[in-house]
C-alpha cells in the first residue's frame, strides 16, 4: 500500500533522512492552526496517490493568507479518487538543487533498484532516464551499487547523497519496504531535505509487526481500505459511495472483472470485495460485515454474489450466506452466481431458506439481473 | 521441469497434514496427481496419513521416494523456510500456495531457486495443471479440460472463470499456470513465453493479466523479441481499480501512470496480443480459431 507522503516522511526520518520543518493539518483544525517559521510554505494534500501537483493538490503559498485559502480549498475535496482529510503545510525549500532518488524492491531482478537523477522535481519523468541498477538486498551491496551510479555528481552533492542512499537502504531493509522515492530531494549547504517522498508499505508485514500496523491503524480516514483489511483479514475497497450495486466476491482478478463488467454495461458498483470465502470456516462474519457494509449506504439498489469456488465448498456457502441473511434481515434484492465446487448444494440451500434470491448460472446473466432490478 | 510434467511425475505435499494439506491433496489424488508423501506440519506427529508415508523432513522424502516435485501447504510466515529446505534436498519444482507471504521474503526464496537453478511457481498461487493428467495445486476439476490452450494467469478465480469458459465451448488447456497475485515471484508471464512456445500441444496463449506492477509490459517485450510467437490473446483485469489501494492482491497496485490498465494494453497490443474487454469476447475469439 502506498502511504500518504507525511506517514512515508516518518518512516524515513526514522531512519536518519532530513526532511523540512512540516505541520499535518486536518480537517476542521485549519483554524486553530499555528504557522512556523516566516514562509514561504507548500500547502500539500495528503493522498496516496501520485500526480499531485498536477492535479493541483499542492500550493506554493508565500503569506500565511494563502496558507489559509489553501488548506480551506483542499481540505474535504476529493483527489485523484481519494478525499482530502489532512495536509501538511511544510517550509518551501528555495534555491537548492533537486535531484531524484530511489530504491525499490525489483520483481523482474530479484533485487533491490537504486535510481538517481540530477534532474528531479515534476518533470522527471520527461527528463533522461536515471541511472540505476539492480543488486542485492543488502546494506553494503547496495551502498556499492551507489558508488556506481552516483561517479557522475559532483563531489560535494555525491557525499550528500551517499548518506540519502544509506538512509533509504536501512529503511527498506528494515521495513520490509517496495518502494522508497524522493522526488525532489534537495541538496544544498544544509545537506540533503526529502521534499517528497512515495513509500510503499508491504501489508502482509504490517499484519504481524506492531509499529508498521500501528502507523496503518491510526489513520482509518486516509487509508480505510487498509485498515479495514487489517481488522477483517479480507479485502473491501469502497469505490464508489453513492453506487447502486454492493458486490459480495471472491478471488481480486475475478472481482476486479465484475467491477469492470459492471462498470462498462453503466451500473454503478459501490465496492470491490475479495472475501476470501475458503478461509469462512463455517463462520458467517464476513458475510454479516460486507452486507452491513452494502446496507448502510442509501443508494445501493441491488446486492451481487458472485462465488466461483476452488478452495471454497459452496455447500457450506449457501448455508453461511442464509445465516447472514438472516441475521441482518437484508431488504435488497439479492442476485447470486455460484460455480464450482459443491454448487448444487449451495443453490439448494439458497431455494430453501431464501427463495427470493435470484441465482443465475453465468456471470453476464448474472449482471444483466442485477441491472433490471436497479433501472427497470 | 515444468515442460516434462505427466500423469507419472512424482509429487511431494509439504505440510500435508494440515487441514489445508490434507483436503487438497486427496482432490489432487482424485484427479489423478501422483502423490507420494509428504511432511508434517509439526515433526513427529505422524508416520502416514490416508495411505500416504510422513517424512520427518523433506531430504528424506526426496530420498525415499525420488520425487522432484513439491507444493509447499505451508502458513505465509513458513513459506520461506520450507522453500529453502526444498531447494536444498534437490527440489526442483516447488508450488508455494500461502498468500500473505512478507515480499521480502519472497526475494529471499525467489534469489536461492536463481541460484539453485530451479522453478519456484508463487509465492501465491492456484498451482499448475496438464489437464487429463496431473494437477499440482487447487485448479478447479470444472475449469480444466485437455486441449490445446496455453494458459498463465495472476489470479486463480479469474482463471477459473476463463477455464470454466472455454470448457462449456470444447476448448482446452495444453498447459496452465497460475504465476499468483503477489509483486515478487518465481514465475513470471515473461518465463512462462519460451515454455508455450517450445511445447507443441500449445496451439496459442491466454494471458490473463491485471493491473499493477510490470508483468505484462515485460511479457509483452519478450513476445517482440520472439520470432514466429504463436497467438495471444489477452484479458486484464482492473480496469476500475482504485489507485494508491492494493486490489485483494498486493501486487495488484498502481500509482500515477504505473502499473495501469491503459499502460498493459498499449505494450501487449503495440507487441501483436490481441486484448479483449472482458472474458467472455476472449473466449469468443479463441472458439472462432
Amino acid at each position: 500500500m502506498l502511504l500518504i507522503e507525511a506517514d512515508g516522511k516518518a518512516l524515513l526520518a526514522r531512519h536518519g533522512l532530513a526532511v523540512p520543518r512540516a505541520a499535518l493539518v486536518r480537517a476542521g483544525e485549519a483554524a486553530g492552526f499555528c504557522l512556523d517559521g516566516s514562509g514561504p510554505w507548500v500547502v500539500k494534500a495528503q493522498v496516496p496517490a501520485g500526480g499531485r501537483g498536477k492535479a493541483g493538490g499542492i500550493v506554493l503559498c508565500r503569506t500565511p493568507e494563502e496558507v489559509e485559502v489553501s488548506l480551506a480549498r483542499l481540505l474535504g475535496t476529493t483527489l485523484r479518487g481519494h478525499p482530502v482529510t489532512a495536509c501538511l503545510v511544510e517550509e518551501a525549500v528555495c534555491g537548492a538543487a533537486e535531484h531524484y532518488l530511489s530504491l525499490m524492491v525489483d520483481p523482474a531482478g530479484l533485487g533491490i533498484r537504486i535510481a538517481w537523477s540530477r534532474a528531479g522535481g515534476v518533470e522527471v519523468e520527461s527528463a533522461a532516464p536515471p541511472a540505476a541498477c539492480t543488486t542485492s538486498p543488502d546494506e553494503a551491496a547496495i551502498l556499492a551499487a551507489a558508488e556506481e551510479i552516483l561517479a557522475t555528481a559532483d563531489p560535494a552533492e555525491r557525499t550528500a547523497l551517499r548518506g540519502a542512499v544509506r538512509d533509504l537502504a536501512r529503511a527498506l531493509l528494515a521495513e520490509g519496504l517496495l518502494l522508497v522515492e524522493v522526488n525532489p530531494l534537495f541538496i544544498g549547504s544544509f545537506g540533503t531535505l526529502a521534499g517528497d517522498a512515495k513509500v510503499v508499505l508491504d501489508l502482509n508485514l504490517a499484519e504481524g509487526q506492531a509499529d508498521l500496523r500501528a502507523l496503518v491503524l491510526a489513520r482509518p480516514d486516509a487509508y480505510p481500505d487498509a485498515v479495514r483489511k487489517l481488522q477483517e483479514g479480507f479485502d473491501y475497497v469502497e469505490l464508489d459511495p453513492e453506487g447502486e450495486v454492493g458486490l459480495v466476491t471472491t478471488g481480486a482478478g475475478l472481482s476486479m472483472v465484475v467491477v469492470d463488467e459492471m462498470t462498462a454495461a453503466g451500473l454503478r458498483p459501490l465496492n470491490f470485495c475479495d472475501l476470501r470465502t475458503g478461509q469462512l470456516r463455517g463462520d458467517p462474519t464476513r458475510l454479516v460485515r460486507v452486507l452491513d457494509w452494502i446496507s448502510a449506504r442509501p443508494s445501493v439498489c441491488v446486492v451481487l454474489v458472485n462465488i466461483f469456488a476452488g478452495i471454497t465448498d459452496l455447500g457450506e456457502f449457501g448455508r453461511l450466506l442464509s445465516d447472514a441473511l438472516d441475521r441482518t434481515g437484508l431488504r435488497l434484492p439479492v442476485v447470486a452466481r455460484l460455480v464450482g465446487t459443491g454448487a448444487a448444494a449451495g443453490r439448494a440451500e439458497l431455494a430453501r431458506r431464501h427463495p427470493g434470491v435470484i441465482v443465475e448460472d453465468d456471470l453476464l446473466a448474472a449482471v444483466a439481473r442485477a441491472a433490471t432490478l436497479c433501472k427497470p | 521441469m515444468i515442460p516434462s510434467l505427466s500423469a507419472g511425475t512424482k509429487v511431494l505435499v509439504l505440510g500435508l497434514t494440515g487441514r489445508m494439506g490434507r483436503a487438497h491433496a486427496a482432490r489432487m489424488r482424485a484427479y489423478g496427481t501422483n502423490i507420494v508423501g509428504g511432511t508434517a506440519i509439526r515433526v513427529g506427529t505422524a508416520e502416514e496419513q490416508d495411505g500416504l508415508p510422513i517424512f520427518p523432513d523433506i531430504t528424506a522424502a526426496v530420498a525415499a521416494t525420488g520425487a522432484r516435485a513439491a507444493i509447499a501447504m505451508t502458513p505465509p510466515g513458513g513459506t520461506r523456510a520450507a522453500a529453502e529446505s526444498a531447494f536444498a534436498a534437490g527440489i526442483s519444482l516447488l508450488v508455494t500456495v500461502a498468500e500473505g507471504v512478507p515480499v521480502h521474503d519472497a526475494l529471499a526464496i525467489g534469489r536461492a531457486a536463481r541460484a539453485a537453478g530451479v522453478t519456484w511457481v508463487g509465492s501465491s498461487t492456484p498451482g499448475l495443471a496438464v489437464p487429463g493428467a496431473t494437477k499440482i495445486g487447487f485448479l478447479p476439476d470444472v475449469a480444466l479440460r485437455p486441449g490445446e490452450i496455453g494458459l498463465m494467469s495472476k489470479s486463480g478465480t479469474l482463471s477459473y472463470e476463463v477455464g470454466y469458459r472455454m470448457a462449456a465451448r470444447g476448448l482446452g488447456q495444453s498447459l496452465w499456470v497460475g504465476v499468483g497475485g503477489d509483486p515478487v515471484k518465481g514465475t513470471r508471464f515473461a518465463d512462462l513465453l519460451p515454455v508455450f512456445q517450445a511445447d507443441p500441444r500449445t496451439r496459442a496463449m491466454v494471458l490473463v493479466g491485471e493491473v499493477g506492477g510490470a508483468e505484462e509490459e515485460e511479457f509483452a517485450d519478450a513476445l517482440t523479441a520472439t520470432r514466429g510467437a504463436k497467438p495471444v490473446l489477452a484479458v486484464i483485469a482492473g480496469r476500475e481499480a482504485k489507485e494508491g489501494v492494493s486490489m485483494g492482491h498486493a501486487g495488484a497496485l498502481t500509482w500515477g501512470e504505473f502499473g495501469t490498465y491503459a499502460s498493459k494494453r498499449a505494450r501487449l497490443t503495440a507487441a501483436g496480443a490481441r486484448c479483449f474487454d472482458n472474458v467472455e469476447a476472449l473466449v469468443e475469439a479463441l472458439a472462432q480459431g
